[in-house]
């Protein structure tokens, strides 16, 4: 049970009758890179806002790092660093002063916010516009910026939700080395991606939410061994993925009633 | 080959415009949530149709005495009354937030003719234009009425005045798109237009001032205006009307002259925006990273060592936002020109008694004046917070911190403004005795403690997201601003029951002694509330990001 950085029991959300979040056990080791996967609307960005103390479950158990979320949220968000659905920033303060801002409100000293302010805006390629309000910044800025405030305190977990949407492919690169590096170094990290390829690349273990329910999580390997392949090749996230939500393709539209385009 | 048979003609293209504006407008009244929206459409749309028509009546009065009284030079004032309006009514309209763009119909595979004709036709369809077309047809109708013969001209000087005013408009319109694109420029606009209504209320006593004096000066304003559209057209009418046709011919020819320099002149703007205008100023992605050392050391700010960090780094974000919001940052100006305008009005003598009013009348009027409009927006204090709110509850700090930040800002903000207005009165009207002075001063502190207390709580309960630069849609919450309304009743009264009680009593420190007590009852109570505020906040937090990040 200590090695679990997250770990949730019968995690539920309701919203009126919409049932978002269906009694989810989840459960992460600390160090791994966790993908959490999902089709539009099945609650993946319900569960990570719940997770960060966006959104207070309607039932169950969160713990965090062992701690109780409901009663201890402080001491968690201490330890956490999140970007979330819409990146939540103040979009009329410039790149360093909105990670000034963050980096202080996590308790970080003057000199210690504004070093790591400097070599994370160098990082992420976004120290050649001072002046500029984060509200002129492009989508792709505004998640590296994002990005940047989610770590800039060490955090020993990392909620990601769609990190790499509007990011090119070049600063991509050098998130997905930063991502790797801190896992190296003991973090977690916990991401929603539609890129199923991404996490193919990045995550050891993978959980699949669909209409609310937990219907698969493992390692990939594990996730492999349950889905018939072709001989001779490994089957891919994409695969294991649609055979488990959409069974099989069965749940795919069917392009052939669009006869009529080219 | 694309399946397209055949492309939409111009009117069956206006008629699908319209009818998408009309979902759009039918949808958005769908919403539960948008219930005072739709009251709100129909009392204006009622105001309006009284307005136009009230007007129309007025216009079928006065065209028929102008006739009727051989005055047809007066036709002019008429044509720069619809020329005003129609110009100027769609700047404060739609100036401050992008409406609906008919450049998005540029992904269409429209014509340039179809795209012109588009702009024209929305051009008439504008509120002040249908307006302004209702009060030239009622001209026209009052005309055939009173004298026939002038009916030709007085149609060939309407139509050749809708042109000019149709090219015109949609000219200036979609140059202040082009310029309104830019925040900072929709930031400065709004500024200058808040500021433009302070300044016409100076107007009443500077007339009173200044009586008689500018009256020539107007007139030959007037004179050098004869050559613009509207005095064109009235010379026109006022030509035929005479038999003088080389006036109204000069009159026809400017008017058209007009009509074709506009049109063309709005060609060419339509051009630049049909081959494809980038009015975006999103920042292209970085490309070589430069190290900006010092700007990162600059924005660091002073260190307040006396606060708690959580709460020196917002007070520090809440200052940025303050002085980067124009229209806040403009309304900081007010408190000092209210106190001016007012003793400008009152401060002399009572407009209806004639005699002074004392400034211990004056002196508390005037505090409890500012305070409520220095308050006002602190019982929506989330409201320019939009998706930076989330920040505020994934960070690992109490609410009560980013509560007392933000108190301590509009402190700040108060103490400063009243400060300086207090030194304005004391130039303007002279200070009350010292009983009255500090019984205002101890009273402040009671109402805006006792305030900021139910402000918060009202932040929290009633939030409503606006934005900067924005004016058109921005409006406050509404159960926030009865909240407002209520507690500065509730506290006004107070205070004026317990200075009542100084001027009739034998102890005149008695007020100052009470609104001590009751100050240091406001400072617990506000201290009382910060925990179950930030349980509060917690509670709501879902319903505050909702209407927050809409």
């Amino acid at each position: 049970m200590s090695d679990a950085a997250i770990l949730t029991e019968q995690l539920t959300r309701k919203f009126g009758e919409l049932t978002a979040v269906d009694r989810v056990d989840l459960r992460v080791t600390a160090g791994q890179f966790f993908g959490f996967l999902g089709p539009n609307g099945a609650g993946k960005s319900t569960t990570i806002k719940m997770l960060t103390g966006l959104l207070t479950p309607t039932a169950g158990r969160m713990q965090l790092l062992g701690i109780d979320f409901s009663r201890h949220p402080i001491d968690i968000k201490r330890q956490i660093g999140v970007v979330p659905e819409g990146m939540g920033l103040f979009e009329r303060l410039t790149g360093a002063e909105y990670l000034t801002f963050v980096g202080r409100m996590y308790g970080l000293d003057k000199s210690t916010t504004k070093q790591r302010c400097e070599e994370l805006l160098d990082f992420m390629q976004l120290a050649d516009r001072p002046k500029t309000m984060i509200a002129d910044y492009s989508h792709g800025m505004q998640k590296k910026l994002a990005l940047a405030a989610a770590v800039i305190h060490g955090p020993r977990i990392l909620f990601l939700d769609e990190p790499f949407e509007g990011v090119d492919a070049l600063a991509a690169g050098a998130l997905k080395a930063l991502l790797a590096r801190m896992t190296e170094r003991g973090a977690t990290i916990f991401l929603t991606s539609h890129v199923l390829e991404i996490v193919e690349r990045l995550c050891s273990h993978v959980a699949i939410i669909d209409k609310g329910k937990l219907v698969a999580q493992g390692s990939l390997e594990e996730l492999r061994a349950g889905v018939p392949s072709a001989e001779g090749r490994t089957t891919t996230l994409e695969e294991i993925f649609l055979s488990i939500v959409g069974q099989g393709g069965a749940e795919r539209p069917n392009v052939e009633e669009l006869s009529w385009l080219m | 080959m694309a399946d397209v048979v055949r492309l939409p003609g111009l009117f069956e293209q206006i008629w699908l415009v319209a009818g998408l504006r009309w979902r759009i407008l039918r949808n958005n009244m769908k919403n539960k949530n948008r219930v005072w929206d739709v009251i709100g459409v129909v009392i204006s749309s009622v105001v309006g149709i009284v307005f136009v028509a009230g007007i129309a009546m007025l216009v079928f009065v006065g065209t028929v005495a102008f006739l009727n009284d051989r005055h047809e030079a007066r036709f002019g004032l008429l044509f720069w009354g619809f020329f005003l309006w129609w110009q100027v009514l769609p700047i404060f309209v739609a100036g401050f937030s992008p409406s609906f763009s008919f450049r998005s119909l540029l992904r269409f595979p429209l014509k340039f003719s179809a795209f012109y004709s588009i702009g024209i036709a929305y051009g008439l369809a504008d509120s002040a234009a249908l307006a302004s077309l209702v009060w030239l047809v009622t001209m026209i109708v009052a005309t055939m009425i009173t004298r026939i013969s002038v009916v030709p001209v007085m149609i060939l000087a309407s139509a050749l005045f809708v042109a000019v005013n149709v090219t015109l408009e949609r000219l200036i319109g979609s140059w202040l798109e082009k310029i309104l694109a830019k925040r900072k420029a929709r930031e400065i606009f709004l500024a200058l237009f808040v500021l433009f209504i302070v300044g016409v209320q100076f107007i009443g006593p500077a007339v009173q001032k200044y009586g008689k004096s500018p009256r020539p000066d107007l007139a030959k304003i007037i004179r050098y205006a004869r050559p613009s559209p509207p005095s064109l057209a009235g010379e026109m009418i006022a030509g035929a009307a005479a038999g003088d046709s080389a006036t109204a011919g000069i009159g026809a020819a400017g008017l058209a002259g007009f009509a074709a320099l506009l049109g063309g002149l709005l060609f060419f703007r339509y051009r630049d925006q049909f081959r494809g205008e980038e009015l975006s100023e999103t920042v292209a992605p970085a490309r070589a990273a430069a190290k900006s050392v010092a700007s990162v050391r600059e924005v660091a700010g002073p260190e307040l060592r006396l606060l708690p960090v959580t709460v020196a780094a917002v007070l520090g974000k809440e200052f940025r936002y303050l002085f980067r919001n124009g229209f806040v940052a403009t309304a900081l100006l007010f408190p000092p020109l209210l106190v001016l305008l007012f003793s400008m009005q009152f401060g002399g003598a009572h407009p209806t008694t004639k005699r002074a009013i004392s400034p211990d009348l004056f002196f508390p009027g005037m505090m409890a004046y500012l305070t409520l409009i220095l308050m006002a927006p602190s019982f929506n204090s989330f409201a320019y917070e939009g998706r930076g709110m989330q920040t505020y509850f994934m960070l690992p700090v109490r609410f009560r911190d980013i509560l007392m930040a933000k108190n301590l800002v509009t402190l700040a903000i108060l103490t400063g403004e009243i400060a300086f207005c207090i030194a304005l009165l004391k130039w303007r009207v002279g200070l009350p005795p010292s009983p009255v002075f500090f019984a205002t001063i101890c009273a402040l502190i009671f109402a805006v403690t006792g305030q900021l207390t139910i402000a918060n709580w009202s932040s929290l309960k009633f939030p409503k997201k606006m934005e900067f630069g924005k004016m058109q849609g921005n409006r406050q919450s509404g159960m926030a601003v009865l909240v407002a309304f209520g507690s500065q009743l509730v506290f006004a009264t107070t205070c004026g029951l317990v200075l009542f009680v100084g001027r009739i009593g034998s102890n005149p420190w008695l007020p100052m002694e009470i609104f001590l007590c009751l100050a240091a009852a406001a400072v617990a109570g506000y201290i009382a509330a910060l925990d179950p505020l930030t349980k509060l906040a917690e509670e709501k937090k879902e319903s505050i990001l909702d209407a927050l990040m809409k």
